[in-house]
């Protein structure tokens, strides 16, 4: 009898330990990487008539001067950038950590509200809360700062503060694949919400993660490039 | 029977085992738990600037190789001084104005928030702005110092210790270190994260270790509070192209 109990609390206890080190799918942690060429299916955004060609040129302007002074680059560019993110998750938050000049994203698990617009500054990456719905996070995000970092949109239009961004992140392929569907409204810029998708690649966990790309605003020869015709 | 006798004390010692290693495992949880957040660095000695704050630390005891490495620092970014008087109001230029970097040193945390976040094979150290430590707690090894990037922020490893994160850094460029130290790519740096029963404040004591360069570690800590349940992670902004930039002294109207 004392044996079977015995038999029993330990069967429970290796349970609990078995289930404690399970893999879980509702965790995105790792470093993600987009392909070459493959990762990006992004269709043409639909623009609303606001958007004339000295707008986006205006736009544009605005994006190369961030360029060119080396700003934080902020959304969406941190989420294309060329070299891996490298996405953690607890119970609290999922941080994003780009090795690019781009400010850490931070998005919030506890909170099911936004910053309030009185107290909130916009900033490059605005301000998102998440939510697992099944075994997608949905990642909604408000509070863009419309004059800082690069604005493009993958497909064509911009950030601005009246933009929000919603964005599902979904495991693939038994974890190796992180699938992010993005889709970006805003009546000023967009005739219809413009969604598009990227999939990125997990990179073996020996992974070494490296300093974020070095970018020196006074580098003549990097100024020359950027400034001459070509 | 026998089997009985013998089946019982096996089951506990296997059972023991496995709740030793359940308890170890939360103890690491629970430190995890404890660290997870964001943590503004606290101004222990009052001075408003942090200023009085290190001069309080213990001086480091160097080796005669050790003093000999010590050679005045200057931050890259700063311009030749302008030494002549300026009007109030005047504002001149003692920097270039560049932005970027990962805080003095790049492991030691300055007056901008730290934010931990650890998960099961790293514990990543953000700020608000570029960057971040990944901080590997998966059990691997340092590389070779060849393979360590010159560029600041070493190779970090890390364990548990009693729910405290230990970290163990090389790698680092040659530099200074806080309180008349030195350091070279092969010295130590230990950082060790405490949380208080509170929860709410935190320690980092920060060792370093080289026997070519200190006499007896040299150590000192930098004491935190935890930001707000209702906080969050703001965003610097720095823009190298705006000429106030690098206007960053303004002589003030003098009372009389």
């Amino acid at each position: 009898m004392k044996a079977g109990i015995f038999v029993a609390t330990l069967v429970g206890a290796l349970t609990s330990v078995a289930v404690a080190q399970a893999p879980n799918p509702k965790d995105i942690s790792g470093y993600w990487e987009l392909t070459y060429m493959d990762s990006q299916h992004v269709p043409r955004a639909q623009l609303s008539p606001r958007v004339t060609r000295a707008v986006l040129d205006a736009q544009a302007q605005k994006d190369f001067k961030a360029v060119r002074w080396c700003n934080i680059l902020g959304m969406p560019a941190i989420m294309a950038s060329p070299r891996p993110l490298d996405i953690r998750q607890t119970e609290k938050m999922v941080v994003v950590a780009a090795e690019i000049n781009a400010a850490t994203r931070y998005i919030y698990l506890n909170r099911t509200a936004h910053i309030s617009k009185d107290i909130f500054d916009p900033t490059t990456n605005g301000d998102s809360i998440a939510k697992w719905e099944g075994d997608t996070l949905v990642v909604d995000t408000l509070g863009f700062d419309p004059n800082k970092g690069v604005t493009a949109i993958p497909g064509g239009g911009f950030r601005t503060a009246n933009t929000h961004l919603v964005e599902r992140y979904r495991l693939l392929n038994n974890g190796s694949l992180l699938s992010v569907r993005f889709t970006w409204t805003d009546p000023g810029v967009f005739r219809t919400p413009h969604t598009y998708e990227f999939r990125y690649s997990r990179l073996p966990r020996d992974y070494e993660a490296r300093l974020p790309l070095n970018c020196d605003p006074f580098d003549e020869t990097r100024t020359a490039f950027l400034t001459a015709r070509p | 029977m026998h089997v009985k006798v013998f089946a019982a004390p096996a089951a506990l010692m296997l059972m023991v085992g496995a709740l030793t290693t359940v308890s170890a495992q939360r103890n690491a949880a629970d430190g995890a738990r404890a660290l997870e957040g964001g943590w503004v660095r606290l101004d222990t000695s009052g001075s408003g600037s942090f200023g009085g704050l290190t001069a309080n630390f213990a001086r480091a005891v160097l080796t005669p190789e050790g003093a000999a490495k010590i050679k005045p620092q200057r931050d890259p970014d700063d311009v030749d001084p302008d030494n002549r008087p300026h009007k109030a109001g005047e504002p001149y230029i003692v920097t270039q104005g560049r932005c970027g970097g990962f805080g003095p040193g790049g492991v030691e945390p300055n007056s901008a928030a730290l934010f931990i976040v650890p998960t099961r094979d790293e514990v990543l150290l953000t700020r608000e702005g570029p960057g971040a430590r990944h901080i590997f707690t998966d059990g691997r090894e340092h590389p070779p110092l060849s393979r360590i990037s010159s560029a600041g922020l070493g190779h970090s490893t890390a364990t548990w210790d009693n729910g405290d994160l230990v970290i163990d850094t090389v790698g680092l460029n040659e530099g200074g270190v806080t309180a008349g130290g030195w350091r070279t790519p092969e010295t130590h740096l230990t950082e060790r994260y405490h949380v208080a029963d509170d929860g709410m404040h935190m320690r980092i004591t920060f060792t370093w270790t080289d026997p070519k360069i200190y006499v007896q570690p040299h150590s000192y800590f930098f004491d935190f509070e935890r930001i707000p349940a209702d906080s969050y992670a703001f965003e610097n902004w720095c823009d190298s192209g705006d000429p106030l930039q690098r206007q960053s002294v303004v002589p003030p109207e003098q009372l009389p």
